[in-house]
């Protein structure tokens, strides 16, 4: 062994591990710590008010395409109806909200009144209590998830036709919202009047406090999601994106995986659509819309969906792009976007994060080549 | 000694043509059977009604003294039957080392391998295997780059990471060199000791060296069973099996 200490030197050592630091999971994981701070320096170089809902709202995206990645990325199973959990989680929220607003003089929200319903529906029962919505509203998508998930990989219904079922799906959680109006406040959704109260404590949509909520979820959501891929289960998980049939033969449920997996996918998106109506603090069925459903597999897919980091920042980028040049391009904008998901399609299959997996794995196979050129490699490696 | 595995009256059809129709066959543990027999003899058939792949029309498969008949995939392999397949069936995307990891498959309950990281002993069965099948230089590769007799070798690994009390290779050798099929029957008259294998095969050398008792299945019911001597003797196996031989 000889002594090197430069940095080249630390690269030749990780060569013999696993080479590309891509791969490397400590590199990994220093990758998301990074990514982090620089999400929590924000609030304290950003003065606007605006802004700071703003980007509150694209850590929410953030979440939802964390959520797609993990389930198609890692799973291999292609959802286009998320919408339905996010969705489900963000009007659990809303009616939470609105109920925190009714008074005991007051008790029935005015969707309802408006609808001729003078009573509070059953449906609405469990959201007087906050602490009970929140795990209603965080619950029942999750329940869904489970329960659909269930009957359909046990079916082994997997590949174009799942999606298709979690499309269909979606479009009818789409139409109910939409039709039953005095339960769910019809096309205009539910606008609860106040923030969110916790506690004594009152979660400003244009405060700080609002974005350290979203920051610290996306962290928590992003860890564990981390931590998921890199289980015994995790393995399994890309195993059976891989080949689900040989994975049977090894003695793995197949099914009870792909239903965890979908679940858990479920239940951050599920959270997700809580944080949405925390920072915008109105709900309505345009978050469960297909197009919505379909954005979230497009941020993935464009950042990375192997990479959960990738697809965070795809979804940043893409809202990002949205919001300040689609203002510049109008609709052209739709075009640009539909181009480049074209090309980034058709030239990297794997997002923006294949650039980055190729840039690093350049950068690590060089020293190696120059240390073979150098045996002797007592000096330090000459710079090029 | 009872049979490990104990195949009875077995039937599987396809529409209405028979694949399986009516075959038997006991497995003594311990010993390795070679299943020889003409193309669409229904040997691969065979295995896939033993391993759950396709449920049989009628018919019982004991194993263990348990009725794994139309069981699930997964629970037949929990019983202790791993496979390899005809085609050999690695998962291409993962890394040698990570098709062996996920090969160990002690732990297949979701939640519990979700709170996993390491996998106590898997390191050591990893180096093991892989010493065993020559693969510790190709550990850190994708199994989708190795040539084919290593996509062979990692299969067969795979199935003995599995630790099964039956294993079923179908055809093992298949695009191997000399050198790689010496090794492998070496391997298989080892393994023989400590667990029970049936082997698919169409090389009648590498059967000769192998092989403890040869079933002889053709049109899906088992035409002869014993050594290979005896099956060698046989007319009926002649007439079917060699019978170009016997033309020429």
């Amino acid at each position: 062994m000889n002594t090197k200490t430069s940095a080249k030197g630390v690269g030749t050592d990780s060569e013999t591990t696993m080479g590309n630091p891509y791969h490397n999971k400590t590199a990994q994981w220093i990758a998301y710590a990074l990514f982090f701070l620089a999400l929590a320096a924000i609030p304290f170089s950003v003065d606007d008010d605006f802004l700071l809902n703003q980007l509150a709202t694209y850590g929410v995206y953030g979440m939802l395409a964390l959520s797609i990645s993990l389930c198609w990325g890692f799973g291999g199973i292609l959802n286009l109806g998320q919408g339905i959990a996010f969705g489900l989680g963000a009007y659990g929220m809303a009616m939470t909200m609105q109920m925190q607003t009714q008074t005991a003089e007051n008790p029935i929200p005015p969707i309802m009144l408006n609808n001729g319903l003078d009573y509070l529906p059953f449906l609405w029962w469990p959201f007087q209590n906050t602490v009970s919505g929140l795990i209603f509203a965080v619950g029942i998508p999750t329940l869904f998830c489970a329960v659909f998930g269930r009957i359909m990989f046990k079916a082994r219904v997997s590949g174009a036709f799942f999606a298709i079922m979690t499309l269909a799906m979606l479009s009818a959680f789409y139409t109910i919202i939409l039709d039953q109006q005095a339960y769910t406040g019809g096309v205009n959704g539910i606008t609860p009047p106040s923030p969110l109260q916790l506690g004594s404590f009152q979660i400003d949509p244009y405060s700080p406090a609002a974005y350290w909520t979203v920051f610290f979820a996306l962290l928590i959501a992003t860890v564990i999601a981390k931590l998921i891929t890199q289980s015994s289960f995790g393995l399994v998980t890309q195993a059976i994106r891989d080949d689900a049939e040989r994975v049977r033969f090894l003695g793995y449920s197949v099914s009870s995986y792909e239903t965890t997996i979908y679940t858990i996918s479920g239940l951050i998106a599920a959270v997700a659509g809580c944080l949405w109506v925390m920072v915008v603090q109105y709900v309505s069925p345009a978050q469960l819309d297909v197009g919505l459903s379909i954005s979230m597999v497009i941020w993935a897919a464009i950042g990375g969906r192997m990479s959960l980091l990738w697809a965070i920042i795809g979804a940043f980028l893409i809202q990002g792009g949205q919001s300040y040049l689609g203002d510049a391009f109008l609709s052209t904008w739709l075009l640009i976007l539909g181009g480049f998901f074209i090309v980034v399609v058709r030239f990297l299959p794997n997002g923006l994060a294949s650039l980055v997996e190729a840039g690093l794995g350049m950068l690590a196979s060089k020293p190696k080549e120059t240390s073979f050129r150098e045996p002797s490699g007592v000096k330090p490696v000459p710079s090029e | 000694m009872a049979g490990l595995l104990e195949i009875s009256h077995l039937c599987k059809s396809f529409d209405t043509i028979k694949v399986i129709d009516d075959f038997s066959l006991e497995v003594t543990e311990g010993t390795l059977c070679c299943l020889v027999g003409p193309n669409g003899a229904g040997k691969t058939t065979t295995m896939d009604l033993i391993t759950g792949r396709i449920k049989p029309t009628s018919g019982k498969i004991i194993f263990a003294g348990e009725d794994i008949t139309g069981a699930d995939e997964h629970a037949i392999a929990r019983a202790g039957i791993g496979r390899k397949f005809q085609v050999p069936a690695v998962l291409r995307d993962l890394t040698v080392r990570e098709n062996l990891s996920v090969a160990y498959s002690r732990q297949t309950n979701p939640f519990w391998n979700l709170c996993r990281f390491k996998v106590p002993g898997l390191e050591q069965k990893i180096d093991e295997i892989a010493t065993l099948a020559d693969l510790t230089h190709r550990l850190g590769e994708k199994a989708g780059i190795l040539s084919h007799g290593e996509t062979q070798w990692l299969e067969i690994s795979m199935v003995l990471m599995q630790e099964p009390r039956l294993m079923l290779m179908d055809e093992p050798i298949a695009g191997m060199t000399e050198g790689e099929i010496e090794k492998t029957a070496r391997i298989f008259k080892d393994l023989r000791k400590s667990t029970t294998l049936i082997v698919v095969e169409h090389d009648m050398g590498f059967v000769r060296e192998i092989a403890d008792v040869v079933t002889v299945m053709h049109m899906g019911t088992l035409l002869a069973q014993g050594s290979l001597h005896e099956i060698e003797a046989d007319p009926r196996v002649r007439s079917v099996y060699l019978g170009e031989q016997e033309a020429a």
